[in-house]
C-alpha cells in the first residue's frame, strides 16, 4: 500500500460525516425565504444573546465584523425588473465540516447533538477553519473588545466573553440547549419540540425560523425540512448543513 | 405561538371572565422552566443567585406597544423577548425591540436632575437634587398667568390622563404629543371616509391579495411585527392560498423586497393610481353597491390612460392590477410612508382605503376591521401635533408668548425641518425644561433637565395603536431597579403636582398609584364577582396583558359627501425642477426609526439590510442616473434643496426611479451620545415646509433637490459583499405553479465521494 492510499483512506474514515443515529438529538433550523423579509430581527437578537462584541466602525470598515447571523442580499435584474432576496446566513452545523477537520488543536469539534462546536480556550488562533468554512460565517477576534459601563451590565452570564486571538460562531445558542437538556433530564424525559429555540428562532416576526430536532419526526422542523422547497445551500460541496432553507416562491419561475 | 388571531386570543384570556382570563394567561406566560415571575415589590436580596426572573412589560422603542418579556439575573435586565401573550407581537420583537437593553445601560445617559450655569447650548450643566430641581420649575409654573406648553412624545394610557390633568390645573397651559412618525394623513383619511377616530386593524394574516402604496409595514409602519406576523401565516403559513402582494412606491423598501410585484410609480402619484385601480373595478362592473353610480360618476376622470400618463405606471398594468384585486378573494389595500407623505397625502390615503369598501371588506376577515376605543387613557388623535402646529407653536414661542417649555422625550430640534424655525423658537422661550433620558439636541438646549426613567425602569400602561380589532390594555412594569437619580416621568409630574398644591384633581403620590386607579376602571368592566382588584392586578402584571371581547361596529358606509369629492390634486414639490431635478425620498432606516436608535451601538452595526451600510448616512440613486452624472458607489455628494444641504456619499441602488434620491432618516446628530453625534447627515433637516393642508401634517417626500458631485471620495461602510448571485444559487426560487416534486430536494442524500480515481 503506497503512502497516498494510506493516506487516502485513512482520511476516509475521519471524512466519514456522522450520521443522525450517532447524535442524542439533530438539531436543525429551517429558515423560510418566502417568510424572511430581511427585518435584521435576528440579528440583534444575537448580538444581545450571545455577548457579541462590538467591533466599531474602524474595524467593520477593515471587514472584521462579529455577527454570528447575518443578512445576505442579492439583486436579480435591472430596473425597473429588479428584484431582491434576503438569505440569512450563519454557521451551518455541517455533518461534514470542513472547519473541524482542518483545526490542528480540535478546538472546533463535533458534538454528541450534531453542533459543530468551538471550544474557545483551546483555540489558538490559526484561523484555518474560516479559511475553510464555504459559508463564511467564522469570525476572529483580532482584538480585546470593551463594553463601556454600564454596557457590561447586560452582558449575558451563561455564555463566555471571548477574548483576543480566539475564534468564534453561531452555537445554535448551546446555552438554552443545554439547560432545556438538563431540565428534561431532571425530569426524565427527552426535550420536547419548542422547548427550545435559539434566539433569532425566538424573536423571528414572521415566523420564517424555525428550530428542532429533526430525529423527532413529529417536529415542526421536521415537517419543514420536508417540503419539497427545502435545499441546502452550496449543497453540493457535501458539507451537510444542519440548516436547512426554503425556497422563495417566485412567480415568474418558469 | 402560532398566529393567534381574535378568537384563539379570547380563548386564551378567557371571554368576559377577566379574572380567570388572566389566570390562565399567567399559565402561558411561565411555560419557561426556570423562570419565576415575582412583582416587583419582593426586595432584590430574594433573588435566587443563577435563576432568572422574568418580567413582562410593554415595549417602548417605538409607538406600536408590543409586548415584552425581559429575563433578568440577579437584578440586571440581560434579554428582552416577546410576550407570546400579547396580540400584538406574540412573543416575537424587531431589532429596535431588541436594542431596548442599550438604552437602559446606555452610557450616555443622564444620571441626576441638572440645572444650566451659563449659556444655553454650551453643555454647561451642574447637577443638582431633585427637591431644588422640582422647586425650580414649579416656583415659575405658579406664577399666575405664566404661559406653559408641555410638549410630549406620544403617550398614552395613565400618563396620557395625567398630562391631561397637570396640563388643566397649570390654566392657561397647553399640552402637545409629538411624533415625527405620527400618521396624521391616515388618522385623516379613515375619519373622512368612515368617521372613525381609531385607526383600523388590517388583517394581512388572512388576506390573499395585499395592495400596499408605500406602506412599509414590514419595517416600521405602524406595526411591523404584527404585520410580519400577518405576512409569515398569509405567504406560508397554511393550506390556503400564497398571499399575492404587490408594492407600489418610488424606492424599494423592505416591504417592497418582500413583494410578488414592486410597481415604480412617481412620487405623489399613488392616489391617482388607486383611483384609476377604483375605476377600473366600476368599469368592470365589480362593485354592485348602491351607491355604484355615485363613485362611477365621481371616478369619471380616472381612466387607466389618463392615470398613466401622471404616475407613470402602464395602463395595462393598472388594468390588470385592478382586475387581480377585485377578483381575489379577500383583497386588502394599504397606503402610508411615500403615499402618505406628500401634499396630497390625506387624498392619496382616502383614495387607497376607498378600495376596501368597493371590493367589500370591511368588517371582513383579510380586510379592514374597525378598532373598539381605547380602554384607559384619552383617544388616540387628541392633541397630536402635526407640523402646522409645531410650526405655529415656533412661530408663537418666536413672539415671545410662551413662557415655559416642558419637553417630555421628543426631539423636534432633530425631528422638525430648519425652515420651522424651532431653534430660534426655543432661544426666545425663557424657561425650558426636559424630562429626557438623554442629552438630546432639544435636552442640550433646556434650562433644567430632570431626567426621566428608561422604559425598562418606570411603571406605565398602553393600549396599542393601531389595536387588533379587540380591546388590549397591557401594564410596562420596572424590570430593574433605577441606574441612576432619574425618576419616571409620571412621578415628576407627580412631584410638580404636589410642589403646585394640586392635590385635589391629582391625588396620586407615585405613578404606580395612578396606573392602578386607571386599571381599577377596567377591572369594573369584568363580570361581577370575577375576583377583587388585587388579584386582577397581580394576574395582569403576571401575563403583561388584558384582553377582552369588544368590537366595534363594523358597518361602513361612505357619504356621498365624500364619494362626490373623492379625488387627487397632483402633488406641490419645492423646488424648480430646473435647478433641482431629484425628489428627495427620506425614509426611515429599520434601525434609527426617526433618530432614537442612533445612539444604540447595536442599531449602529445593525447592517441597514438593503445596502449593508452602517454608522452613517447614504444617498440611493439609479444606475443609470449615476452613470449619466459620472458618479460612483462611494462618490461624496452635495444634496441641496432651497432650505439646506448636505454631503453624504451615493449608494448605487438598483430599485429606485432614476429622477428619484433617497436617504436613510436617524444620522446626523450633533448631541445624543457618543454613538450619535457626529455621524451622517440629517435628511429633515433640508425639507421644505410643504404641508398636506387636510391633515396639517408635512409633506416629507415633497422637497425637490439636486445632487453635485464633490470631487471626493468617502465610501459608506459596508459589511455586506458581492450583491449579485454571480451563478452561486445561493438563495434559490420555486414557481407556484410548476410540479413541486420536480424541486423536492432529498437532504442528506448525496453520498460522501472521496474515493480516489
Amino acid at each position: 500500500m503506497s503512502f497516498m492510499d494510506r493516506f487516502v483512506s485513512g482520511w476516509r474514515k475521519h471524512r466519514q460525516a456522522a450520521t443522525d443515529d450517532d447524535f442524542d438529538y439533530a438539531w436543525t433550523m429551517s429558515i423560510d425565504l418566502d417568510r424572511c423579509t430581511g427585518c435584521g430581527a435576528c440579528v440583534t437578537a444575537c448580538q444581545a444573546e450571545n455577548n457579541i462584541p462590538l467591533v466599531g466602525e474602524k474595524e467593520l470598515a477593515g471587514g472584521r465584523e462579529m455577527q454570528w447571523i447575518r443578512i445576505e442580499r442579492y439583486w436579480e435584474g435591472e430596473y425597473p425588473n429588479a428584484k431582491l432576496s434576503f438569505i440569512p446566513m450563519m454557521c451551518q452545523h455541517c455533518d461534514s465540516a470542513p472547519c473541524e477537520t482542518v483545526c490542528p488543536v480540535s478546538a472546533t469539534y463535533h458534538n454528541q447533538d450534531g453542533l459543530n462546536t468551538q471550544i474557545y480556550n483551546r483555540c489558538i488562533g490559526t484561523r484555518s477553519c474560516a479559511v475553510y468554512c464555504p459559508y463564511e460565517v467564522r469570525f476572529f477576534n483580532y482584538y480585546d473588545h470593551h463594553w463601556p459601563a454600564p454596557l457590561d451590565q447586560q452582558l449575558n452570564p451563561d455564555v463566555t466573553v471571548r477574548e483576543k486571538g480566539v475564534m468564534e460562531k453561531c452555537t445554535f445558542c448551546i446555552q438554552r440547549i443545554r439547560q432545556a437538556k438538563d431540565h428534561a433530564k431532571d425530569e426524565g424525559r427527552r426535550v420536547a419540540d419548542g422547548e427550545v429555540q435559539p434566539a433569532c428562532v425566538q424573536t423571528c416576526p414572521s415566523e420564517a425560523l424555525v428550530f428542532g430536532d429533526r430525529k423527532d419526526p413529529n417536529s415542526n422542523v421536521s415537517k419543514s425540512i420536508n417540503d419539497p422547497r427545502a435545499y441546502h445551500v452550496l449543497g453540493e460541496l457535501n458539507t451537510r448543513p444542519s440548516v436547512v432553507y426554503l425556497k422563495k416562491v417566485d412567480a415568474d419561475v418558469v | 405561538m402560532a398566529n393567534v388571531d381574535r378568537r384563539e386570543f379570547l380563548k386564551l384570556v378567557g371571554a368576559g371572565s377577566v379574572g380567570v382570563g388572566a389566570g390562565y394567561l399567567l399559565a402561558e406566560s411561565i411555560k419557561h422552566p426556570v423562570e419565576h415571575l415575582i412583582p416587583y415589590s419582593v426586595p432584590p436580596e430574594e433573588f435566587s443567585p443563577g435563576i432568572a426572573t422574568w418580567y413582562n412589560s410593554v415595549c417602548g422603542m417605538c409607538p406600536a406597544g408590543c409586548g415584552i418579556s425581559v429575563r433578568t439575573r440577579e437584578g440586571r435586565a440581560k434579554k428582552i423577548e416577546g410576550n407570546p401573550a400579547h396580540p400584538v407581537n406574540q412573543g416575537r420583537l424587531c431589532a429596535l425591540g431588541q436594542a431596548g437593553l442599550q438604552t437602559l445601560y446606555n452610557p450616555d445617559r443622564i444620571t441626576a436632575p441638572m440645572l444650566l450655569q451659563g449659556k444655553r447650548g454650551n453643555d454647561a450643566f451642574v447637577e443638582t437634587t431633585w427637591k431644588e430641581g422640582l422647586a425650580n420649575v414649579s416656583g415659575r409654573l405658579g406664577v399666575p398667568g405664566v404661559a406653559t406648553v408641555v410638549l410630549s412624545q406620544g403617550v398614552r394610557g395613565q400618563l396620557a390622563n395625567l398630562l391631561e390633568l397637570f396640563t388643566a390645573e397649570l390654566g392657561s397651559a397647553e399640552l402637545l404629543h409629538y411624533d415625527f412618525a405620527h400618521p396624521h394623513t391616515l388618522y385623516a383619511a379613515n375619519e373622512r371616509l368612515f368617521g372613525q377616530q381609531q385607526l383600523p386593524y388590517y388583517d394581512i394574516a388572512n388576506t390573499r391579495y395585499l395592495m400596499s402604496f408605500g406602506a412599509d409595514f414590514l419595517n416600521n409602519w405602524l406595526s411591523p411585527v404584527h404585520h410580519s406576523l400577518g405576512f409569515g401565516h398569509s405567504r406560508q403559513g397554511g393550506d390556503a392560498q400564497r398571499l399575492r402582494f404587490v408594492q407600489i412606491e418610488p424606492k424599494m423598501s423592505i416591504s417592497g423586497a418582500a413583494a410578488d410585484e414592486w410597481v415604480a410609480a412617481r412620487p405623489g402619484s399613488e392616489g391617482v393610481l388607486a383611483l384609476g385601480i377604483a375605476h377600473q373595478i366600476l368599469a368592470g362592473g365589480r362593485y354592485s353597491g348602491s351607491d355604484a353610480d355615485d363613485w362611477t360618476a365621481a371616478l369619471a376622470d380616472y381612466s387607466p390612460e389618463l392615470v398613466a400618463e401622471q404616475s407613470g405606471v402602464a395602463a395595462a398594468t393598472i388594468v390588470r392590477l385592478a382586475d387581480e384585486f377585485a377578483q381575489a378573494k379577500p383583497a386588502l389595500a394599504i397606503g402610508g410612508g411615500s403615499a402618505a407623505n406628500n401634499s396630497n397625502g390625506t387624498d392619496t390615503l382616502v383614495a387607497v382605503t376607498a378600495l376596501n369598501y368597493l371590493v367589500g371588506n370591511i368588517g371582513q376577515a383579510g380586510g379592514l376591521i374597525f378598532n373598539p376605543d381605547p380602554v384607559t387613557g384619552p383617544s388616540a388623535s387628541s392633541r397630536r401635533a402635526n407640523y402646522e402646529v409645531m410650526r405655529d407653536l415656533a412661530e408663537a414661542a418666536q413672539q415671545g408668548v410662551v413662557d415655559v417649555l416642558i419637553v417630555n422625550n421628543t426631539n423636534p430640534l432633530f425631528t422638525l425641518p430648519t425652515a420651522a424655525g424651532f431653534k430660534e423658537a426655543l432661544a426666545s422661550i425663557p424657561l425650558i425644561v426636559s424630562l429626557s433620558s438623554f442629552m438630546d439636541e432639544t435636552t442640550a438646549m433646556a434650562d433644567v433637565i430632570l431626567p426621566s426613567h428608561t422604559y425598562l425602569e418606570s411603571w406605565g400602561d398602553d393600549v396599542p395603536q393601531p389595536g387588533v380589532g379587540f380591546s388590549v390594555a397591557a401594564v410596562s412594569q420596572p424590570v430593574v431597579a433605577p441606574l441612576y437619580n432619574t425618576r419616571s416621568t409620571g412621578d415628576i409630574l407627580l412631584g410638580l403636582a404636589s410642589n403646585l398644591g394640586f392635590r385635589d384633581a391629582i391625588p396620586w403620590t407615585t405613578m404606580e398609584e395612578c396606573i392602578k386607579d386607571g386599571w381599577r376602571e377596567i377591572h369594573a368592566r369584568g363580570e361581577p364577582g370575577s375576583g377583587d382588584f388585587d388579584s386582577f392586578w397581580h394576574d395582569v402584571l403576571q401575563s403583561g396583558v388584558w384582553g377582552e371581547d369588544v368590537r366595534q361596529q363594523q358597518d361602513a358606509t361612505v357619504s356621498k359627501e365624500v364619494i362626490d369629492n373623492i379625488g387627487v390634486a397632483a402633488p406641490e414639490f419645492a423646488g424648480d425642477v430646473g435647478d433641482y431635478p431629484f425628489v428627495l425620498h427620506p425614509f426611515m432606516s429599520t434601525s434609527m426609526y426617526d433618530g432614537r436608535g442612533a445612539n444604540l451601538p447595536w442599531m449602529q452595526e445593525l447592517p441597514d439590510p438593503i445596502t449593508s451600510v452602517v454608522y452613517g448616512s447614504w444617498l440611493e440613486m439609479n444606475p443609470a442616473t449615476a452613470d449619466k452624472m459620472g458618479l460612483q458607489d462611494g462618490d461624496l455628494v452635495q444634496v441641496a434643496s432651497m432650505q439646506g444641504s448636505v454631503e453624504v456619499p451615493v449608494v448605487i441602488f438598483p430599485a429606485i426611479m432614476p429622477d428619484v434620491v433617497a436617504m436613510p432618516i436617524g444620522q446626523g446628530h450633533e448631541s445624543l451620545g457618543r454613538y450619535a453625534r457626529n455621524r451622517g447627515a440629517n435628511p429633515i433637516q433640508i425639507l421644505a415646509p410643504v404641508t398636506d393642508p387636510v391633515s396639517g401634517a408635512l409633506a416629507t417626500g415633497a422637497t425637490r433637490v439636486s445632487v453635485v458631485a464633490t470631487g471626493r471620495r468617502a465610501p459608506a461602510v459596508k459589511t455586506g459583499g458581492e450583491s449579485r448571485q454571480l451563478g452561486r444559487d445561493i438563495v434559490r426560487f420555486t414557481s407556484t405553479t410548476s410540479d413541486a416534486t420536480e424541486h423536492s430536494a432529498k437532504l442528506n442524500s448525496i453520498p460522501i465521494s472521496v474515493e480516489p480515481a
